[in-house]
Parts: structure tokens; C-alpha cells; sequence
């Protein structure tokens, strides 16, 4: 069930009239339980068992820990469960080409028969979600959730369930613990987010998808300039997808009283790659600060280390986005990028003489080239893209004008919200403007059809 | 207390829409004004009047709006309406030997109108009366029935293989269930939704005019440096002039004769939708008279042409059984055929001359 169709639509509005009766009752979580696991479900109901394993083991890891002086096995149990459904169901067919592949390459004649599964939806999100509930309890951060209930509510709260926000028990328990209040501030921003989700997604990525995937499809069949101009759009249209699909998952959580954290705060405007990190998909870049970079050492033991660690932390983050070569390739030039910007923010020619615009259109140019490992269907187009757009082969690239317009009028309200002149944009006439154009272009143009999010693949 | 602090210090967003509960009302409120003034200004705008032996253009067939002007225009003008599928409309001829042009060439005035389109099925014209025609209540009409459609369970929709048949977005939705119709739920939803709502069905009238039957951000990417604005016009489209019609008789004979595999009265969804279709124009007042046929018994088997008889008894029981007028077209001479059931200019002629003698 996507949150840019009718279906959802329909459920949402059963699904609230419902919880606005019971929120202050005691049938409000199992309600939401229910509704989340009925979201789930739309998609594959036997994706039910692996999120209802996942979360039943971390309940019980949790209880057990509580009491239990063997705290450090009961993680461990927890982290190789989740680790194993996501290793099992995300990487076992990589595992087993590569593998495969290593023992042909051996003379060994063995073949390892891959695991004929399908992803289940969101697997990497809940399971992360789910796994960090486990170590801050186990680090001392956060109390033990009694409730099961709640606990299975805050692994599979359908708004973040299949796409994030990637929250954190700290935020998130106590959210579902207390009964919300919800103003009609929360419904005015629930609805503001929303909207401005569901715009982003339907018609700015879906309308980028369209020539996205025409140039991507069969790269060697266009011309550099088309390639270099399909890779822009793809950088915007990847933030279009993932920020509109949060924005809604935003959106509706504010309208059932629970605040889900920024993921995305303008992340083209970033001046660095640090910057662009601490912008884009900020869950999951400060879940990998908290559990893997810090717990590596983070920047405490030299530069040699940090910088190691950093290296580890972008692989990592690379190969929880995707079981390809490729999406390991975009986490290691991440990496890279980062430890040239952190030692160019060393020097104060750097720091102070380049302008900020020069840094952001660096970084930007950058993280797109970046996106072009994380687009292509394979190694061979990626370097056929690189190859043809850095070569001569350019022609016509019959690149929508309107589209050039949209993302650049978007850049541009970008660089005035962050300036000095955000208030104009502040203004009740400006937003309501904004809402009721949005509206309209929905309404009257966006496209047909209904394309699920980039990020549901992860 | 120490919620609610966390709840206060998430940053709201990156952007700067953020509208209170009443600026959301004001935003409803001018769209509602929008959605509701825009369809009948566009209408007003948009000169539409169709000239006698007006038919809906081919290339714009799906476009239901203006089906909608069409009957607009001819309402409360004391006109008889000819509605049918592509037999009607006149699918091997041009606009002016259709049924409807040699029926007011009989009457010696502009009578008759071809509200014909071409491919509507029985399901779809019930969808396409029920949603755009509510104009035409209490109009005489003349319904046409082609018995073809129940020749197959493909013709029939009652194939379990997905197949792309025309008008779907005409067709009910969600009952009766149509077996070869797969669309997801949601898109479902939402053409459910566009027949009760004209500021959808405007946007689908601007694409399909406009933008060659194609969503805006697809026209662009097709036409990457034309503006699309200046292709939206208020002269509307819908009265181009047509593509010339491929009158030339299909070359039956020699053929082998066909064996149609014709389903039951019972079961068939086409008839189920033509007897709906029947007693909706009925609970609107119209006065209908249904003519069938006349199916080119030449091109068929033996068997064939004996099934088709024994459904056109069960039709004419039927019609029988609820009082309405009918008359069943006779057959053509072979050559008058330009496939298995649609006739040429001199085959429209002689139908016409026999519902002419009928209406007398």
C-alpha cells in the first residue's frame, strides 16, 4: 500500500476515524498495532511473520537481559537474528553469486544453489529500528519497554514502517506511551507535510523517472550530454522519492500525534560531505554514527583510525542500501569524498576563501557523480555513462525544458530558505500560494499510474 | 513534560509550507471554488457546436468529456439520439453516411444524432450513459445492440487472461467483477472517482485534446522544448475534422466461415450491461427504441448463424418481456458488409430505410 494512491486513501481515513475515537482509550495501540500489521500485510501477508519473529526476539532478548548477568549474549542473540533475516533475505543471493563465482574462479566444482526469496518491504528499516531498541537497552540509554504491544507498535508503526524515518526507541516509546494530544496544529503540519510529500513524489520524481529511465535503460545509446543531464535529474529525483515518501510518513504521523524526526534537510545545499551526511537520510547516517562508527572508535584513536572507521561506516552503509558491487563502489567514493573534504576543511584558505556557493555546487556535482554507481543497472553501464559523459559523444539530449525549470525553481526556493530571506517565504499568502498550485498541478497533470518508491527496494 | 520537550525540539521541515488548520481551509476552500467553477467556465469557454452528422472524432474517443457536450448540445432540442458502438458511430464510413445521416435524410431534417463511439462495448456504453449522459433525460433515443459482443468470452470481458479491451475506464470498477480487467485497487479508485467528479474528467479532456492522449509530464518529455502551455487552447479539438474512412469492403469471400464461440444470455456480462443500460434510460424518462443487428451471417458457419438466431429469439423475448420497442435489422446482401458486423454506406442506407418505416 503506497501513500500516493486511493487504497491508502480509503485506509487512512477508516484507519483514523477509528484512533480519533479510542486515542484515549486503551484500545489505541492495539488499534494501531492492527491497522500497521493490516499496511504490512497489503503488500505480502507472509511478510508478517518475519517482522513479528523479528520483534518477538528482541522482546523477549530484552527481557531476558534485564535480568539476566549474561546482558552481552542476549545482544548478540538479537543482533545475529536481525542480522541473519536481512543477511538471509537482502544478501543471500550475492552472497552466493560471489561465492559461486570465487569457487569457478578456484577450479572448485561447486555450486551454491541461492536462496530463491524476495525481499520483504522494508526489512532493512524495521530491523535496524528494531536492533537499536536492543543495544541502547543493552548500553543503558533506554528502559525496558514492558508492554509488548507497544513494543511491536514501535517496530512496525505503519507511517516510518517500510521506508523510515529509522526512529529510535528514546523518541519513539515514549510517544506511544502517552496518550497523544492532537491539535490542530498537528493536523495543519500533518497535512503540510503531507502534501508536500505527496508533490514530490508524484509529480516531481515520477515526472523525472520518466526520462531517468529512458536514458538509463540503454545508456549506449545516448549521448554524454543526455547521460550527464539523466544523472542531475536522477540526483533530484532520488531526493524527491525518499524526502516525499518521509515527508508523508511525517505528514501522518503528526496527524496521529506522534513527531517523527527530520531525515532530510535540504541536502544539495550541503558545503561539504560531512555536511551532506548530517542532510541526507539523517536516520540511518546517525544510526550508523551511534552503532557502528562510534562503537569503531569514531574519531578518538588519530586520523588514521577516523578515518578507517569512517571508510567501514560508508561501506557498510553502502552494502545496506543494496547487494550489488555497485551500491559498495558508491559507499567507498562517499567515503573518499569525505575524507578529502574533512582534509580540506583543515586549511583556512579552504575554510575561508572559497566561497560557499564554489563548496555546495563541489559537493553537489560530487554526490551526483556518486548517484551514477547507484542508478546504473550495472558496472559495465556505469562506466559506460562515465566514459560517454567525460568523452565526445554529445548530441541532443532532448531534455524536457520544464523539468530543467521545476528543479531549478526548487534549488533556488532551497538557497532563499536557507538565506536571509526565508521570511518572504514565510508569508501566509506565499505558503498558501505554494499549497494551492501544488494542488492544482496534481489534480490537473501529474502522471498516471502509481510508481512505488525508490527506497522500498532497500 | 519531558515528551512533550522532545516532541517540541523536532525540527519541522525544510521547507517553509506550513500551514495552520486555517490556512488549510482557506487552501480548501479556493479549490473547492476551483474544482467546482473551473468544468462549466471551460465549458463556456470551449465553443462546442456540432455541426449535423457530428460524430466524436476517432483519435478523441476516449475522451468523455466531450461525449458530455455532445449530449449537452443536443438536450431539450427534441432530438432523437442514435447511441451504439462503432456500428453506430460508423467505423468503414465517413460522417456522412453514418445510420444517423441517411435517417435524417429520410426525415428531411437534422433529427438524428450519432451519439455513436466507436468500441463501446455494452459495459462501457453503460458506464459512458450512466456518468456523461445524464444531460440526455427524457430524449427519444434509439439504442442499438450488437449482438457480436457476446460472440466469445472475449468479447464477452469473461476471459481469466488479462487482455486490453477498449473504454476500460467505463466499465464498473468493482461489480460485476470483470474477469479479464486487472488494475490495481487504487487506480480503480480512482477512475470510480472521475465519473463523479468533472474537474477530473477536465483534466482527462485537456490530455487527451491537448496532449495527445498523454499525461503532461510524458507530452514533455515527447516534446522536451515545446511549451506546454501554448498547446492548451479553448478551441476545442473536438471538432477537427476527421481522418478519412477506410469504406473498402474487407474481402470476406473465399474466407473460411467463422465459428463463433457465442456465450449464454445468462451468463454474459455485455447482455447483463445492455438490460442495465436499458432500464437506466427507461428510469430516466427516455423513450427507447432498441434495434439489433444485423450481424453479417454471410462470413459465419452453419452453427453460427443458428446460435445467433436462437439469441436473437432470447432477445426478442426478452425485449418482449419488458415492453420495450425493438425492431431487429435484416440482413444485407454480402457485399453491403464490410466486416462481420459493420455495414458500408448502401448497407447504412437500406437500415435506415427500414427503421425509418418503423418509427413511422
Amino acid at each position: 500500500m503506497l501513500f500516493h494512491t486511493w487504497v491508502f486513501l480509503v485506509f487512512f481515513v477508516l484507519f483514523y476515524a477509528v484512533y480519533l475515537l479510542c486515542r484515549k482509550t486503551r484500545f489505541r495501540e492495539p488499534w494501531l498495532l492492527v491497522s500497521s500489521y493490516v499496511f504490512y500485510a497489503w503488500w505480502n501477508p507472509l511478510y508478517l511473520l518475519l517482522i513479528v519473529w523479528s520483534t518477538l526476539i528482541d522482546y523477549v532478548a530484552v527481557t531476558i537481559m534485564e535480568r539476566s548477568s549474561r546482558r552481552k549474549l542476549w545482544l548478540t542473540l538479537s543482533i545475529v537474528n536481525n542480522l541473519f533475516l536481512l543477511g538471509f533475505f537482502k544478501y543471500g543471493v550475492f552472497v552466493t553469486e560471489n561465492l559461486n563465482l570465487l569457487l569457478a574462479r578456484l577450479g572448485i566444482p561447486l555450486t551454491i544453489p541461492a536462496p530463491g526469496v524476495l525481499l520483504p518491504v522494508g526489512i532493512s528499516f524495521y530491523t535496524f529500528q528494531s536492533m537499536s531498541y536492543t543495544i541502547d537497552f543493552y548500553r543503558g540509554k533506554i528502559e525496558r519497554e514492558r508492554s509488548f504491544i507497544r513494543f511491536a507498535t514501535f517496530v512496525s508503526l505503519f507511517p516510518q514502517l517500510v521506508a523510515g524515518p529509522i526512529e529510535r526507541a528514546k523518541n519513539l516509546l515514549p510517544q506511544l506511551r502517552n496518550n497523544p494530544s492532537i491539535t490542530s496544529r498537528d493536523i495543519g503540519d500533518g497535512l503540510s507535510l503531507f502534501v508536500v510529500g505527496l508533490f514530490k513524489k508524484v509529480a516531481l520524481a515520477d515526472y523525472l523517472a520518466l526520462y531517468v529511465d529512458r536514458i538509463y535503460d540503454v545508456p549506449s545509446l545516448h549521448g554524454g550530454l543526455a547521460l550527464l543531464l539523466a544523472t542531475f535529474a536522477f540526483s533530484w529525483q532520488i531526493y524527491f522519492d525518499f524526502s516525499g515518501y518521509t515527508d508523508m510518513a511525517r505528514g501522518i504521523g503528526r496527524m496521529i500525534g506522534i513527531r517523527l524526526m527530520l531525515n532530510f534537510n535540504n541536502p544539495y545545499l550541503a558545503d561539504g560531505l560531512g555536511d551532506f551526511w548530517k542532510r541526507w537520510h539523517i536516520s540511518l547516517s546517525t544510526w550508523f554514527r551511534d552503532y557502528v562508527y562510534i562503537p569503531l572508535g569514531g574519531n578518538r584513536k588519530g586520523k588514521l583510525n577516523t578515518y578507517r572507521n569512517m571508510v567501514l561506516a560508508m561501506l557498510i552503509s553502502g552494502l545496506w542500501h543494496g547487494a550489488a558491487w555497485m551500491f559498495i563502489i558508491w559507499g567507498a567514493l562517499h567515503a573518499l569524498g569525505r575524507i578529502a573534504t574533512r582534509e580540506l576543511e583543515t586549511s583556512d584558505f579552504y575554510r575561508q576563501r572559497i566561497p560557499r556557493i564554489v563548496k555546495q555546487v563541489t559537493v553537489f556535482s560530487f554526490v551526483t557523480f556518486a548517484w551514477i554507481f547507484f542508478r546504473a543497472a550495472s558496472l559495465d553501464d556505469a562506466f559506460i555513462i562515465i566514459s560517454r559523459i567525460f568523452g565526445t559523444v554529445w548530441s541532443d539530449p532532448q531534455f524536457p525544458l520544464l523539468m530543467l525549470l521545476l528543479i531549478l525553481s526548487i534549488w533556488f526556493y532551497q538557497f532563499l530558505f536557507e538565506s536571509r530571506f526565508r521570511t518572504a517565504l514565510q508569508s501566509s499568502a506565499v505558503r498558501i500560494t505554494i499549497a494551492i498550485a501544488m494542488i492544482v498541478y496534481l489534480f490537473l497533470f501529474a502522471p498516471s499510474g502509481n510508481q512505488p518508491f525508490i527506497y522500498f527496494q532497500f | 513534560m519531558k515528551n512533550t520537550q522532545e516532541k517540541q525540539s523536532t525540527p519541522f521541515s525544510s521547507n517553509a509550507i506550513r500551514l495552520s488548520v486555517w490556512e488549510w481551509l482557506i487552501v480548501v476552500g479556493i479549490i473547492t471554488i476551483l474544482a467546482t467553477a473551473l468544468p462549466p467556465l471551460w465549458r463556456g469557454l470551449e465553443a462546442f457546436s456540432p455541426s449535423v452528422d457530428y460524430r466524436i472524432p476517432y483519435d478523441f474517443s476516449e475522451d468523455y468529456w466531450l461525449f458530455k457536450q455532445c449530449c449537452r448540445s443536443v438536450s431539450d432540442k427534441g432530438k432523437t439520439l442514435v447511441i451504439g458502438d462503432s456500428v453506430i458511430w460508423g467505423h468503414y464510413v465517413d460522417r456522412d453516411r453514418t445510420l444517423s445521416h441517411f435517417l435524417n435524410s429520410l426525415a428531411s431534417d437534422e433529427r438524428f444524432v450519432n451519439l455513436g463511439l466507436d468500441g463501446s462495448h455494452p459495459m462501457a456504453l453503460l458506464g459512458l450513459i450512466k456518468h456523461y449522459g445524464k444531460t440526455i433525460k427524457g430524449e427519444k433515443v434509439i439504442l442499438h445492440m450488437n449482438l457480436l459482443w457476446l460472440s466469445s468470452q472475449e468479447a464477452d470481458l469473461q476471459t481469466e487472461k488479462e487482455f486490453r479491451f477498449n473504454h476500460p475506464r467505463l466499465v464498473p470498477q468493482f461489480r460485476p467483477q470483470i474477469p479479464c480487467y486487472v488494475e490495481s485497487a487504487s487506480n480503480r479508485v480512482g477512475i470510480a472517482l472521475e465519473c463523479y467528479f468533472p474537474i477530473m474528467q477536465l483534466a482527462r479532456h485537456l490530455q487527451v485534446m491537448h496532449f495527445g492522449n498523454t499525461s503532461l509530464p510524458l507530452w514533455t518529455v515527447e516534446n522536451p522544448y515545446s511549451n506546454p502551455l501554448g498547446q492548451i487552447s479553448i478551441k476545442s479539438a473536438g471538432l477537427a475534422k476527421e481522418r478519412e474512412a477506410d469504406s473498402q469492403s474487407r474481402k470476406t469471400k473465399g474466407q473460411t466461415l467463422q465459428s463463433l464461440p457465442w456465450v449464454e444470455f445468462e451468463t454474459s456480462l455485455q447482455w447483463w450491461a445492455f438490460q442495465h443500460l436499458l432500464e437506466l434510460l427507461e428510469s430516466r424518462g427516455n423513450d427507447v427504441f432498441v434495434v439489433v443487428g444485423p450481424l453479417n451471417e454471410h462470413v459465419l458457419s452453419p452453427d453460427s448463424i443458428q446460435k445467433y438466431r436462437e439469441l436473437l429469439m432470447k432477445a426478442e423475448s426478452r425485449l418482449e418481456q419488458t415492453n420495450t420497442p425493438y425492431s431487429f435489422l435484416p440482413l444485407l446482401p454480402s457485399h453491403l458488409y464490410a466486416d462481420t458486423s459493420h455495414p458500408l454506406p448502401q448497407g447504412y442506407e437500406l437500415l435506415a430505410e427500414h427503421i425509418w418505416n418503423r418509427l413511422k
